[in-house]
């Protein structure tokens, strides 16, 4: 088990590096610096041009400026903010949680929802309820997330009034200082009465616009599996030993059919991350996907290069971690 | 009694029982369009950023709300001596700085310390406080001041001398700008102290009518009402932004209560204007956007070629497709909210048989060919340079020129526009300090060198002996004479065409009293009030 683990944690250094570079190389390909971008119709001296670049080390060969940041990198220094002059790390640290936040609780929906309707689907196969549920898991699938977060809001939070239309807490009426900077449960923490509740009532639009395509593929991949796996010859045992169908289903079946679904779990947290840059935009929620946006527009480099790396590192720990516990639940992968 | 609203009175009515007294403290909420770099507006390049300061500071003069008018601020009075190169300005006693801000409690009331404190960290590269935070300080040098200031002086307490290299009213102008506001001098050695330097850039202590309280990154800045504030005191207790980048969503805070106050996108303007619970004002943005013609490039040497350009552009429907209405067609290079407005200006008519006439007249032979330069991206008062573009060489097509599309990437634009390589260019500028001269600068000779700002290359004499005349005049009379016979000279001349003001909006609850829109795109909360 631990050379597996050893291999498997060695093979993400060659993919961190090729990441490092192809972050550093794709943003210095889009036209424009953060200074020339930073300037506007007054234009700017030549003397201050060569002073901002020289500041930033822009007037360094290309691949100093990668060595540099090698070597910071290495030491653990993610850089400063261009825009805000912040260290990269510590803006990333206060809206990160917003995100993670957010995607907890579409993850949650997704897996709440999506395996039983799924496993449903399976057994009742051919029926109303699969056919409907199977046409809804495209359309969830294939729905720009946009029009879809903009519809919710529109109906849900504008017309009916049922929830709030963005934010992460009614700004009038609750006032805390953010401690962990999970809106929940610095709600809970604060003591204030309905803070949780409000707190609660901010993520069901966001959380259902982020959840809806994860949901769409955990349904569809646990219908699938658990199809698969009721063919099997042990499913088939279990039933002809007289086993009662929840028992069947519930244990037998659906714990087979549950490894690729832990894997494609994994895969969603990618996704997920992608799908939450639109979502924070459309819900004005303070994550690290809007940031990432603004970053690229003022073409803010360690702002940028920092954030991806970070992002990037937790992926490929998600899979990590996802490789061994499917290691974990099977042993022929950990031995092959 | 709809759902939402029986809902919302019962929270009302929950909330006004659990506070027993007083009443509910009264909260404004602005949907603000972004995070602020910081809060020192000396750093600061954006609008959203300056915003995000301005409840907190004042400076030593400031524009009157919703005008372009300066009046006195921190600074009570001034004395200009007769060479125009020293200005004494007589401060404000008994101004007091925020008090609880980030552990400062402020020990003395602002005085001149703080006005030397605040030019020199921008101006002195040896200052203690002049490389926090990257130190870069865009507005100091684009209004030209290092070589504008020969020194800042300390007469007394409550004096301050600015000596100026060369004699400038509109140094009054640029002093009531976001980027000369007064910040504590005390608070920058409190901190300097605790080793603490940066984070005066990031909790910010001023003298202005809401104190900072909070700010977290992308969500909400919280301030309240400063008490002890010298001028138009606030009528809310708290000020909130809640930053939404997205119009859409600022739209829907807006319907739904969840704020008072936003910048509106034009698209949205239609279906606000019918929802009787909000209210919407427009106003001429402080900006041009315009099409210059290169004086020192044939055929565009000649008067009449120009003029014939001039009119053989469709305008309105420029206005009506490409800025949606958004904007309105324009005659001069200010825009009209601005003082010295000359509206007797009669604008060239689009008469394309009158173009192609003069044309002819002025000895062009067509088909012509031409470039037309167009920016790559958007500006505030340019919705689509592109489109403009192809709108106009269909137009061009229609007199017998050819106008070839070129465009570089931004930065490389504007280098090779200053360059002077263009034959004609669309290209525009947004104000800073409502002064005329703001503007003006933009034909002067002077600019017409290599890397200037005069994108026509035109050096009209008259127009600049007056400009320079202006520039020097203190009396706001004579000022406004000058201007007004400049812009008769340039309408004539045709050195570009003018062709558009954005329109700017604001969206506000129906029950928000007391705002008044600022021609300067400037918010700013003081005054005030929700009505009940």
């Amino acid at each position: 088990m631990l050379k597996f683990l050893l291999k498997r944690a060695l093979l993400t250094i060659p993919t961190f590096l090729a990441l490092m570079f192809v972050t550093f190389v794709a943003i210095r390909l889009v036209p424009g610096d953060p200074v020339e971008v930073r300037v506007g119709e007054h234009g700017i001296s030549p003397e201050r041009l060569a002073q901002f670049r020289h500041d930033l080390g822009l007037d360094q060969p290309v691949w100093l400026q990668f060595w540099h940041y090698v070597v910071q990198l290495l030491h653990g220094d993610l850089g400063t903010s261009v825009a805000t002059s912040q260290p990269v790390l510590a803006e990333f640290l206060t809206l990160f949680p917003a995100t993670l936040e957010l995607g907890f609780f579409a993850m949650l929906l997704a897996t709440l929802v999506g395996l039983p309707a799924g496993a449903i689907a399976a057994v009742k196969r051919g029926t109303w309820f699969d056919q409907v549920l199977m046409g809804l898991s495209v359309t969830g699938y294939s729905m720009p997330i946009f029009w879809w977060g903009l519809l919710l809001i529109m109906f849900v939070g504008e017309r009916w009034g049922w929830t709030p239309v963005s934010g992460r807490i009614d700004l009038i009426n609750h006032y805390f200082e953010p401690r962990t900077g999970f809106m929940v449960i610095d709600a809970w923490l604060s003591g204030q009465a309905g803070a949780v509740k409000d707190a609660l009532r901010h993520l069901i639009l966001p959380a259902i616009v982020l959840g809806t395509v994860p949901l769409a593929v955990i349904a569809r991949m646990t219908r699938s599996a658990m199809l698969e796996v009721l063919g099997e010859d042990y499913v088939r045992t279990a039933r002809a030993k007289g086993l009662p169908a929840w028992r069947v289903f519930g244990v037998h079946a659906m714990r087979n059919a549950l490894i690729p679904v832990v894997t494609v779990i994994g895969l969603q947290v990618g996704a997920l991350l992608a799908g939450a840059v639109l979502t924070e935009t459309i819900f004005s929620w303070p994550g690290i996907g809007k940031w990432l946006i603004e970053s690229i527009n003022r073409r803010d480099y360690p702002a940028l290069q920092g954030g991806v790396m970070l992002i990037s590192a937790m992926v490929i720990v998600v899979n990590l971690l996802i490789d061994l516990l499917y290691g974990l639940v099977n042993p022929r992968i950990r031995h092959a | 009694m709809t759902h939402r609203n029986a809902k919302r009175a019962l929270a009302a009515l929950t909330l006004a029982a659990s506070a027993a007294f007083p009443l509910a403290a009264k909260t404004l909420v602005f949907c603000s369009e972004g995070s602020p770099e910081n809060f020192s507006p000396s750093l600061n390049t954006t609008g959203t950023s300056y915003d995000a300061s301005r409840p907190v500071y004042d400076g030593l003069t400031e524009f009157e709300r919703g005008t372009t008018k300066v009046e006195p601020g921190l600074a009570e009075s001034w004395t200009i001596a007769p060479d125009g190169k020293t200005i004494d300005f007589h401060l404000r006693k008994g101004v007091k700085f925020h008090s609880g801000v980030n552990g400062f409690k402020p020990t003395r009331d602002f005085n001149a310390d703080d006005v030397i404190f605040s030019f020199e960290r921008q101006w002195k590269p040896e200052h203690p406080y002049a490389k926090v935070s990257g130190g870069k300080y865009d507005f100091f040098n684009d209004m030209g001041m290092p070589g504008l200031l020969q020194s800042i002086t300390r007469i007394d307490p409550y004096t301050v001398r600015f000596t100026l290299t060369a004699p400038d009213t509109t140094m009054l102008a640029n002093l009531a700008m976001d980027f000369a506001n007064i910040a504590s001098a005390e608070y920058a050695d409190f901190l300097a102290k605790a080793g603490k330097k940066e984070q005066f850039d990031q909790f910010p202590v001023g003298t202005g009518a809401f104190q900072f309280v909070a700010y977290q990154k992308d969500a909400v800045i919280r301030y309240h009402r400063n008490d002890a504030y010298w001028g138009e005191k606030a009528k809310v207790d708290d000020l909130v932004y809640a930053i939404t980048p997205d119009a859409t969503a600022r739209f829907s805070k807006l319907k739904a209560g969840e704020c008072q106050l936003s910048m509106p996108r034009p698209a949205d303007v239609p279906e606000m204007q019918k929802d009787p619970s909000l209210r919407v004002t427009s106003l001429p943005g402080l900006n041009i956007a315009y099409w210059a013609f290169n004086t020192q490039k044939p055929p565009f040497d000649k008067k009449e070629v120009r003029q014939a350009f001039s009119m053989a552009i469709d305008k309105a429907s420029i206005i009506r497709d490409v800025y949606l209405g958004a904007g309105q067609p324009a005659k001069n290079l200010i825009p009209p909210t601005m003082w010295s407005y000359n509206d007797k200006v009669v604008d060239y008519p689009y008469d394309p048989a009158r173009a192609k006439a003069l044309l002819a007249k002025a000895g062009v032979r067509t088909p012509l060919d031409i470039d037309l330069w167009y920016m790559p991206v958007q500006r505030p008062y340019n919705p689509n340079a592109k489109r403009i573009g192809e709108m106009m060489q269909a137009d061009l097509a229609k007199i017998g020129v050819n106008a070839k599309l070129v465009t570089y990437e931004w930065g490389e634009y504007r280098k090779r526009l200053q360059q002077g390589e263009h034959m004609t260019a669309e290209m525009g500028w947004t104000g800073d300090n409502g002064d005329p001269d703001n503007f003006f600068f933009l034909h002067s000779c002077e600019a017409t060198r290599q890397g200037g700002q005069n994108l026509s290359k035109w050096c009209n004499k008259a127009f600049d002996a007056k400009l320079q005349q202006a520039k020097t005049a203190t009396d706001p009379a004579v000022r406004t004479k000058l201007y007004q016979e400049m812009q008769v000279i340039e309408h004539e001349d045709a050195p570009d065409m003018k062709i558009a003001h954005s329109t700017v909006y604001e969206a506000m609850s129906a029950k928000v009293t007391g705002y008044r829109q600022s021609p300067l795109g400037k918010h700013q909360f003081n005054g005030v009030d929700i009505a009940n």
